[in-house]
């Protein structure tokens, strides 16, 4: 093994004692965990046990409703994003967000892409059509919609709406790609397409997905962090985390005993 | 025992299916009732009408006279002064109520917001004579001493727009009237703006925000198109009250069978009209028939224009 291939891959977003409460309730604690450069990291655990809310906490989206604040430290770009100057709609930018229904916007399929983009650079008619072009591309949407990109999105079917939506978050170019269970409303065959495409995007974007999907994680993940009541209960490799968890409650969860 | 009888497995007839019939029937009837009452008030109003048709014709909607001395009536200066007043408390209206709900659902803190949205909901309760007392002892003033002298010095001189607001400062005046109508539709167009707002799923306002947009742009380019065509629907529906507003308008239209450019002149609308004259008028004389008339003109506009809000509102969901 050479050097080089030893060292740690970078990180793209850092964890630190990450509290997280709705109100009253305490929904994370004592959060740490580090989200590698280039890589999908895949979180599992049993409805409730915070997965969901650590994303929303890595783009700040828990500020747009009153009585939920977070403590501890998210470095994101050598900085604190929870401080209270940053700047979220550039935080938001280059960590997007993908939901887990589809959520097209009520406008054409082109500008449900340009829209996003048009908020933060100023592109000429020719170059907005290429990037449109591109990330349609890349989530392998183009053949099918070519000839309709005036169409409503809402005319697009759930799986398609899905791609759109990756689409649109991938053209704003941001560092972060979040992903909320975004296949748990898609059939079995947009799930696969789906799948296929974080594995091409991951090149380019630091993955974080939340899945109930054991297999998912197996299949699309490079990192696997196991949630269990407001905790991170473990974090491994895919590999060691399906094979031979450390964790007892771990091994409970992916042999179904529980969750 | 004869069971056949009193049995709870006999299918047909027995005691409860025939409360239950009655009950159909009843209710049923109240809708009925309703119905009857609308279609006979659109008859009577026409019957009560057709001596005015059948004097000035069509005329009558285009007849600037109401001279009870020389028994011509006309109403176009009632139907302006109703469309201008109703129009001007729109204009004054909606900016108002779209700013009220996007603070409700947007911005305010939730607890917070259901106390200011309630308090403005309260303003809809207030009876329109108050409306109307306070209009005629504040408004009226205000507008008279500073609102419409200052208007006239600066507004009044610009070309075109300006002929709007030039004239003697009464006070009383399509202005006035448009003011006080906008304060009354004001909490009917917040509530439906509200409701919509409201009725907007969180994940397509969280995928806004997600892309890095301002509160400002998601509200213009995610909320607003969403939301369009209800929104449109909940300001015809304010449209259809100020129309028909009677009272308050009554107080500070200034009662003038009068046309003009000038928003500060006094005018009329067809319900104060009815309003100050109705009483006096004899049953079966040509200005009671032409009373009926112009009140038959003022419920096509409203019925038309709820007709309009109906439509918008059911077709409000789009994809």
């Amino acid at each position: 093994m050479t050097a080089v291939e030893k060292s740690p891959v970078p990180t793209a977003i850092s964890v630190r004692d990450l509290n997280f409460y709705y109100g009253a309730n305490h929904a994370l604690r004592n959060i740490s965990i580090d989200f590698p450069q280039g890589q999908v990291t895949g979180m599992i655990g049993p409805s409730g046990c915070g997965k969901s809310t650590l994303l929303r906490v890595l783009n700040r989206m828990y500020d747009l409703y009153p009585g939920q604040r977070a403590t501890g430290e998210v470095i994101f770009d050598g900085c604190n994003i929870l401080g209270p100057r940053v700047n979220l709609n550039v935080l938001r930018a280059r960590v997007g967000m993908v939901f887990q229904k589809p959520t097209p916007f009520p406008m054409s399929i082109y500008d449900n892409i340009a829209f996003g983009v048009r908020l933060h650079e100023r592109l000429d008619r020719a170059a907005m059509d290429a990037r449109v072009e591109d990330v349609l591309r890349r989530v392998a949407l183009w053949p099918e919609v070519r000839d309709r990109l005036r169409d409503s999105a809402g005319a697009l079917s759930g799986g398609q709406q899905q791609r759109l939506c990756i689409a649109r978050t991938i053209a704003t170019r941001p560092e972060v790609v979040l992903l909320d269970e975004p296949t748990s409303a898609l059939d079995p065959v947009s799930t696969a397409r789906i799948e296929e495409l974080l594995d091409e995007l991951k090149a380019d974007f630091t993955i974080a997905i939340v899945t109930h999907n054991l297999q998912q994680a197996a299949r699309c993940a490079d990192q696997v962090a196991f949630f269990y009541m407001g905790e991170v209960v473990e974090v491994d490799s895919a590999d060691r985390m399906f094979t031979a968890p450390r964790e007892k409650r771990t091994q409970d969860y992916i042999t179904g005993r529980f969750g | 025992m004869d069971r056949s009888a009193t049995s709870p497995s006999t299918l047909t007839g027995g005691a409860r299916g025939n409360g239950d019939a009655i009950f159909t029937t009843i209710v049923r009837s109240a809708a009925i009732l309703i119905l009857l009452g609308l279609g006979g008030m659109v008859v009577v109003m026409a019957w009560g009408a057709r001596g005015a048709f059948a004097t000035f014709g069509p005329g009558f909607v285009l007849g600037t006279a109401w001279n009870p001395v020389t028994q011509h009536f006309g109403a176009a200066a009632p139907v302006f002064g109703t469309l201008v007043t109703a129009l001007l408390a729109i204009m004054l209206a909606v900016p108002l109520a779209f700013g009220i709900a996007v603070w409700l659902t947007e911005i305010a803190p939730a607890r917070i917001a259901g106390t200011i949205g309630t308090l403005i909901q309260l303003l809809a309760a207030v009876p329109s004579i108050i409306f109307g007392m306070w209009g005629f002892a504040v408004l009226v003033p205000f507008m008279a001493h500073y609102v419409e002298p200052l208007a006239s010095h600066t507004l009044g001189r610009v070309p075109g727009i300006g002929v709007m607001f030039r004239g003697a400062p009464y006070g009383t005046g399509f202005l006035t009237g448009g003011m006080i109508l906008a304060v009354m539709v004001t909490p009917f167009i917040s509530a439906v703006m509200r409701d919509v707002f409201l009725s907007m799923p969180a994940v397509l306002k969280e995928s806004a925000y997600g892309l890095g947009m301002t509160r400002w742009e998601v509200v213009r380019r995610i909320i607003l198109p969403w939301s369009r065509s209800s929104v449109v629907g909940g300001v015809m529906l304010g449209l259809g009250r100020a129309l028909g507003e009677t009272m308050a308008i009554t107080f500070v239209i200034g009662n003038a069978n009068h046309i003009g450019w000038s928003l500060f002149s006094p005018g009329n609308t067809i319900a104060s009209l009815i309003a100050l004259e109705f009483p006096e008028s004899a049953v079966g004389s040509l200005k009671f028939s032409s009373l009926m008339a112009a009140g038959f003109l003022l419920m096509l506009i409203s019925l038309g224009t709820l007709v309009c809000s109906r439509l918008l509102l059911r077709t409000g969901r789009v994809g």
